[in-house]
Parts: structure tokens; C-alpha cells; sequence
């Protein structure tokens, strides 16, 4: 093995150039395919840290009206979500429906503190509806079950908020302070802050609907979903929520139009499908970049064997067998294949590592660590011993049909 | 008897099928040293490829060192070439990015002997020919005549049953031919069955038994006799 690796390095040192330039395009295919490889895992890798943030299995309703005739009534009634709705769907048995949240939004209210007042108006909402609403606290807490159950009077309010009212966002300046809202006093328990729009101020969902009258009308119910794995269980999913609020609202269950639905686990399954076909593109792209680089290695090796018949011959009239010739063909090509592929690997990695740095510092950027991983570049590195094999084959089983006669034959 | 030949024939398929070899009958004795004469076109080159299982015959039977050479395959074919012949060829056929150890050393990298080895082996038959401090040069910076020694060592280092030289001075100026000749007849003279393919009288003279072929038939020389006079040069 060792003396067939030096005959190669031999013969590659004999054509400098000429395996040079050769290189240079197999280089540049692997390059390509590194640097696009690393942006759609990169792309992966943002899409995965985002929908990372969010609840996958979240089904969103919205009141609807209905469009089939149903026990006598008539179509087109409007179908009113009511905040017991919400308790009516926990309090089922579906296996499809775990945990149901909605918001109570009272816009008309101002929230005044020691030092000025916004008339963001006010939010009721669930514990369990914080990271959906991508709401990281700074301080204090975020709503929690008591609050629910109590209908406390408490308030999470956002930085900005707090420094608009209170003038301050410290902490313990601003958390156990109150405020004043729709003419009562809150105690605010908790400060957050958010990527975007720090607008909203949040109180338990129990309370909103208190303040509310009794059974309020609300716009939307988000249900967390149980055991859904792929498309067909969350369009089951679906159909559960569906039926259920039929049975509470008084419609047909295959009636669509009655509760409009937004099914995020479908829409992530969407754009994972997306993703992955993304990937086979970037696979493919980069494999036909790499193709053209593979076509100039055949083509130089048809090239040396052919300025080598002679050579070839001498090799054959000494006692060299077909396969020998075979094998030297086939090894120099996957040799000049990997050893440039391996330059363009290097380059492309250390481009993107810098590329990497710079996007770490970023904010929000659609990328999450841009780079191949060791399983990535051993698949290329397959792909590179595989083209260069392939590469090789053809001059090779040309050369091996040099006849030992063309030793005796005068160049 | 190290070569023998019974009636061999080969044509050369074509539009007008060209009999190249017309019923030749050939015996060569182990230690002889033997030249084959022809002008060009009578066969001798032709003759030369299947003494050195380089091509094929139509028929007949050529038996080398008691081997029938015949019908074989490639992978054989390249097999007995390796073991049984030693070939000296006009334009020298060392390979130019190799140095002189390891041209030498090549037929053994087909038998796959280990490098350490073969580059032993190969040192001690440049050492025979007086090339040992020449040794790591490329062909390109060695003469005609110490070209063709490196040749000559590499046709020696398997050690084969017979030397098959094809016009082995043809490139080289007169001294140096009269060196390689000396150096041809020295080796034989310990042994070594040697068959020299040549036109060159001067070169035949200098053998022990000139085979003359003419229009693809031998007209001279096709048994080892007694009577063939010692010419030295």
C-alpha cells in the first residue's frame, strides 16, 4: 500500500501543473458544496431554535359562522367562543385535548403608576400562554394557577412599561408596587421583556373575564394538543377540538367554517418537509458543482494515460497485470479527487467558521451555527473517494488495454 | 533446451491477410547467446513478440523453460513475463521520473516484494554493472551506455531464464555498443541465455549463432551447432 501511494505521489509530482489546475476545480466544487451545506444547516438550525421557543403542538381557534344548516338552525350564525368554552374543552376527555387557553383583552383600560399612565389597556391570560407570547421575565413572576383560581388583582407589566409609569425599571422599585386600572389597585408581581412589542400588560385570564361581566366573549382559544406525532393525528387533533366545541356551540362537526383553525404542528411539519428538501437541493447543487471539478479529473486522467501508453507498455512487458494498471489509475484520480476535495473541505469550513463568528454577534439572525459537522464531512469525503473511483474508472480500463507490445514500439 | 519452437505460424488478419511467420522451428540451448538477423518486414519483430509472450500465434507449439506458452491470460502472460524473461530494449524504456533503483527495482514491485527488499536486490545489480554511485540519478542525467546498464540490471534482478534483447545497441554510438555487447557476452559467459534481436552485423558477429530470417521463414542458424564459429570481436 505504502509503495502504491509513493508511485502515486510520484506521478503527481511529474504533472505539478497540469494536476494543479485539475484540483483547483475540484477544490472549488467542494468548497461550494461546504458553504451551501453549512447555510442550510445553519437555516435548519435557526428555523429549530425558533420554533424551539414556541409550543409545536398549539391549535389555535377563532369564532367562526357556520355554513351548514344544523338542528334547525339556519346557516351562517355566528358561533360565539365564551370564556366556557375554555373551561368546557379542559374539562374533556379527548385524548387530543390537553390544556385550553384563551385571552381576555379589555382595551378601553389605562394602567396608571406613581409617575404617568399608558393606555395600552389590559390582558387576561393563562400561565401556560407565556411562552407562546415569548415573554422572558426579568423580575418577580409570571401569572401562575393561584392567581387564576383567586382572581387576584395582580399585574406582570413590561420593561418599557414600568420605566414609563415608574420611571424605573429596577426591579425592586418596581415589583409589590401598585398601580391603578378600570378604577381598582394591582399589585404587580412580576417585570418581562420581549423581542418584540412591550406593550401589553398582563393580569390573570379569570380576572379579566371577572371584570368582564360573568361569561365573556372571547376572540380566539389556543388548545395545547396531546399525542400528535405527524399529519394524520393532527388533523385528528383537529377534528377533536371541532367536535367538542359542536357539541357546547350547537353545530354540524364537519362544519369547518364554524371554528376557523390554525394548526401550527401541520405548519411545522410544512416547513421541517421544506427544510429537508432544501437539504436534498443543496445536496444536489453542490454534487453537480462538484461534477464539473469530477469531469476534469476524468478528463486529465484520459489525458495521462494516454501521454503514458508508453510507459504504461514498458510496466505491462516487466510483468505489471491488468489490475495492477487498474489500480494505480483508479488511485491516482480518487488521490488528486480527495487530497484537493480535502483543501476545498478545509477552506470552506474555516470561511464559514469566520462567517459563524460574525452572525454569533448577530441579533436575530436566521442562522444557528453555520457549520458541517464531522458526519457531514464524512459524507463528503465518501462522496469524494466515490467521484474520484468514478473518475478514475474510465481512463483506467483504457489504460488497461495498452498492449506490452507498445514498450517495444519507439516514442 | 530453453527454447524450443514447432512450427509456429502467424498472420496478421486484414483486407490481405499478411502470413508474417510461415512454419518456424526454432531451438535455443540453455546458455547460449544468440542473435536474430532480418532485414525489416521479415518477421524478426514479430518473432520477437511471442518469443516474449508479448502476442499470440496461430499455431504450433513454443515451449519456454518447459512451459507451453500458449492460450494464456493476460494475468499469466504478464506472470511468466515477469518471472522468465529479462527484456533489454533499444530506446532503453526506463521511466524518466524514476531513478536508477528504482527502475531496477520495479519488476519486484510486481511481485511484490517488499521495498526494502527489492531496493537491496536492485543495489546489488547496479553494483554489478558499476553503476552503484549512480544509483539515485533519473535516467535523464545517466548516458547512453550506463541507460542501457540500468536496463540490463532491471532485466537481471528476477533473475529469469532468458535475456530477450530487441536492437539493444541501436541507440547507443560504437564504443558504447562495443561495451554493451562485452558486457552481454560476459554475462553469458556465467551462464545466462541471452537472445539479441538485431540488423546490425557487427552486433550479430558477436554472438555465438546467428538465426537468420528472411520473409517470415528462418533460412539460417534454427539449431544450436557445434560447428558455429566463436567470432570475438
Amino acid at each position: 500500500m505504502f509503495d502504491l501511494i509513493s508511485e502515486i505521489g510520484q506521478t503527481i509530482r511529474n504533472n505539478k501543473l497540469r494536476t494543479g489546475l485539475t484540483g483547483f476545480a475540484v477544490a472549488w466544487g467542494i468548497f461550494m458544496l461546504i458553504i451551501l451545506l453549512s447555510l442550510s444547516r445553519g437555516l435548519m438550525g435557526g428555523f429549530e431554535r425558533e420554533t424551539g421557543k414556541l409550543d409545536v403542538n398549539q391549535i389555535s381557534v377563532w369564532r367562526g359562522s357556520t355554513s351548514i344548516p344544523y338542528k334547525g338552525y339556519n346557516k351562517g350564525r355566528q358561533v360565539k367562543l365564551k370564556a366556557s368554552t375554555v373551561d368546557a374543552l379542559n374539562k374533556s376527555n379527548n385524548h387530543y385535548i390537553g390544556t385550553a387557553a384563551a385571552y381576555k383583552y379589555i382595551d378601553s383600560a389605562k394602567v396608571t403608576g406613581p409617575k404617568d399612565y399608558v393606555s395600552d389597556g389590559i390582558e387576561g391570560i393563562s400561565p401556560e400562554m407565556q411562552r407562546n407570547q415569548h415573554i422572558t421575565m426579568l423580575a418577580g413572576r409570571f401569572i401562575n394557577q393561584a392567581d387564576m383560581n383567586l382572581q387576584r388583582k395582580v399585574m406582570v407589566i413590561s420593561k418599557k412599561t414600568a420605566k414609563t409609569i415608574f420611571g424605573t425599571d429596577s426591579a425592586s422599585q418596581v415589583i409589590g408596587q401598585r398601580v391603578k386600572s378600570l378604577g381598582l389597585s394591582w399589585k404587580v408581581v412580576g417585570l418581562y421583556t420581549r423581542e418584540w412589542g412591550e406593550t401589553d400588560n398582563y393580569i390573570p385570564f379569570s380576572t379579566a373575564v371577572a371584570l368582564s361581566g360573568g361569561d365573556a366573549n372571547i376572540w380566539s382559544i389556543s388548545v395545547l394538543a396531546d399525542n400528535i406525532s405527524d399529519e394524520k393525528t393532527a388533523e385528528d387533533a383537529e377534528n377533536a377540538i371541532r367536535g367538542e366545541l359542536a357539541k357546547i356551540h350547537h353545530f354540524d362537526p364537519a362544519d369547518k367554517s364554524a371554528a376557523p383553525m390554525w394548526n401550527r404542528f401541520t405548519n411545522y411539519l410544512q416547513n421541517k418537509q421544506g427544510m429537508k428538501i432544501l437539504d436534498y437541493a443543496v445536496w444536489i447543487i453542490g454534487i453537480f458543482t462538484m461534477l464539473s471539478g469530477i469531469v476534469g479529473v476524468s478528463n486529465i486522467m484520459f489525458v495521462s494515460v494516454r501521454e503514458r501508453t508508453h510507459e504504461i507498455g514498458i510496466r505491462r512487458a516487466i510483468g505489471a497485470k491488468r489490475r495492477n494498471i487498474l489500480t494505480q489509475v483508479v488511485l491516482e484520480s480518487v488521490a488528486i479527487t480527495t487530497l484537493f476535495g480535502y483543501i476545498g473541505i478545509v477552506a470552506g469550513t474555516a470561511v464559514m467558521q469566520v462567517i459563524a463568528h460574525f452572525i454569533k454577534n448577530m441579533e436575530r439572525s436566521p442562522f444557528e451555527n453555520p457549520t458541517v459537522d464531522l458526519g457531514i464531512a464524512l459524507n463528503v469525503t465518501l462522496v469524494l473517494i466515490l467521484a474520484g473511483a468514478l473518475a478514475g474508472l474510465f481512463p483506467a480500463l483504457k489504460a488497461t488495454k495498452v498492449k506490452p507490445v507498445e514498450a517495444l514500439r519507439d516514442e | 533446451m530453453i527454447i524450443r519452437l514447432n512450427d509456429i505460424n502467424k498472420t496478421y488478419p486484414g483486407v490481405v491477410p499478411l502470413h508474417v511467420l510461415k512454419d518456424i522451428n526454432l531451438n535455443i540451448e540453455r546458455g547460449e547467446l544468440v542473435s536474430i538477423m532480418g532485414a525489416s518486414g521479415s518477421g524478426k519483430s514479430t518473432l520477437l513478440n511471442i518469443l516474449g509472450i508479448l502476442d499470440n500465434y496461430d499455431s504450433g507449439e513454443y515451449y519456454l523453460d518447459d512451459v507451453l506458452i500458449k492460450n494464456l491470460s493476460e494475468n499469466r502472460a504478464a506472470e511468466l513475463r515477469n518471472r522468465l524473461i529479462g527484456f533489454v530494449f533499444q530506446s532503453f524504456n526506463l521511466i524518466n521520473y524514476k531513478n536508477a533503483v528504482e527502475n531496477v527495482a520495479l519488476p519486484l514491485f510486481y511481485q511484490g516484494v517488499s521495498r526494502r527488499q527489492r531496493n537491496k536486490l536492485a543495489m546489488e545489480q547496479l553494483e554489478r554493472m558499476g553503476l552503484a554511485d549512480r544509483a539515485h540519478h533519473l535516467p535523464g542525467e545517466l548516458s547512453g551506455g550506463q541507460k542501457q546498464r540500468v536496463a540490463i540490471a532491471r532485466a537481471l534482478i528476477t533473475n529469469p531464464s532468458i535475456i530477450l534483447a530487441d536492437e539493444p545497441t541501436g541507440a547507443l554510438d560504437s564504443t558504447t555498443s562495443h561495451d554493451v555487447m562485452d558486457l552481454f557476452r560476459q554475462l553469458n559467459s556465467e551462464g545466462m541465455t541471452i537472445v539479441i534481436v538485431t540488423h546490425d552485423p557487427g552486433v550479430g558477429a558477436a554472438t555465438n549463432r546467428i538465426i537468420r530470417i528472411s520473409d517470415g521463414r528462418i533460412v539460417d542458424g534454427n539449431q544450436p551447432s557445434e560447428s558455429n564459429p566463436q567470432i570475438t570481436l
